[in-house]
């Protein structure tokens, strides 16, 4: 009982870690321009959750925070976007993670992230659009979500260490 | 970082080179070009270019929200929008085949076509 409600408060709290992460960087400027283009800083929550605690609870936190931003900045027009983007690279990052790990480390894992966010916000606004042409901006974005992933990777090693530490002391 | 991290860099840096590359190659391909605007998937006007189309701007109106866009030398670019980041206006000109400037808000999408577009379909003839 104990340790669920401990996991639960834990949980919470890593929602709202995202939620602020997107806040954060949706204030901070960048100056290639290309629609939809960002740093990504919240899958580091997403990251952080699948090492600590499995897919599942990532799937849950990645779509709390879409749905929490959307509200949070009144930004609904855009719910469609985020959250298939979230959904399709959590999918991507939970299936590099549990069979390739061998392979990857958490940036490889971030990188099939960054990139299938990429490819689920494409898909939903030539959905939406009709228009799928929208998807020659996919090789800009996979080339510029290398270095946002990679950084995020790099983050969410050195976060999820001392976090694991924090856990194991409970 | 581990090697498959960098081979998965690698991979992934060529790929999107040459997407890119094939991306610039069948834009820049036009014969006559002309601008093709889109709302919510329907084509709503088809402005052809010309020297007599020089510096007009074009208000679109839809339920979805307001635009107005500006014609150029062979380029157009959006100068007034309602929504709220912009980032049509921010894009600037766009001049090539196949290029276009989305405004999602608005479900406005602004194409340059060209009118061969049909005759491309034609690798090569032989008589």
């Amino acid at each position: 009982m104990m340790k669920q409600l401990r996991k639960l408060i834990f949980l919470s709290l890593l929602v709202s870690l995202g939620l602020a992460l997107s806040i954060i960087e949706s204030m901070i400027p960048i100056p290639i321009l290309l629609p939809g283009m960002k740093l990504g800083l919240a899958n580091i929550v997403c990251l952080i959750t699948l090492v600590l605690f499995g897919y599942k609870e990532a799937f849950v936190i990645a779509i709390l925070r879409a749905l929490v931003f959307a509200l949070a900045t009144g930004g609904f027009s855009s719910l469609a976007y985020s959250l298939s983007g979230a959904i399709l690279s959590t999918l991507a990052m939970s299936i590099v993670f549990k069979y390739f790990s061998n392979y990857f480390s958490l940036i490889g894992v971030s990188i099939f992230g960054a990139i299938f966010h990429n490819a689920g916000q494409l898909l939903a606004a030539s959905l939406i659009m009709e228009n799928f042409k929208i998807f020659s901006y996919f090789p800009f974005m996979t080339l510029l979500s290398l270095f946002t992933g990679y950084f995020v990777g790099l983050s969410s090693i050195l976060a999820s260490k001392n976090m694991k530490k924090i856990l194991g002391e409970n | 970082m581990t090697k498959g991290d960098k081979c998965l860099i690698a991979l992934v840096l060529l790929l999107s080179l040459i997407g890119i590359y094939f991306v610039k190659y069948y834009s820049t391909n036009s014969g006559s070009k002309y601008i093709s605007i889109q709302v919510d998937g329907k084509e709503i006007k088809k402005i052809s270019f010309g020297a007599n189309m020089i510096g007009k701007t074009i208000d679109i109106k839809t339920e979805f929200g307001y635009n107005k866009i500006e014609i150029g030398d062979g380029k157009v670019r959006v100068i007034e929008a309602d929504c709220p980041d912009k980032l049509d206006v921010k894009q600037g000109w766009i001049s090539n085949k196949g290029e276009i400037i989305v405004c999602l808000p608005n479900r406005m999408v602004i194409e340059i076509k060209s009118e061969t577009d049909e005759v491309d379909e034609i690798d090569h003839i032989s008589y």
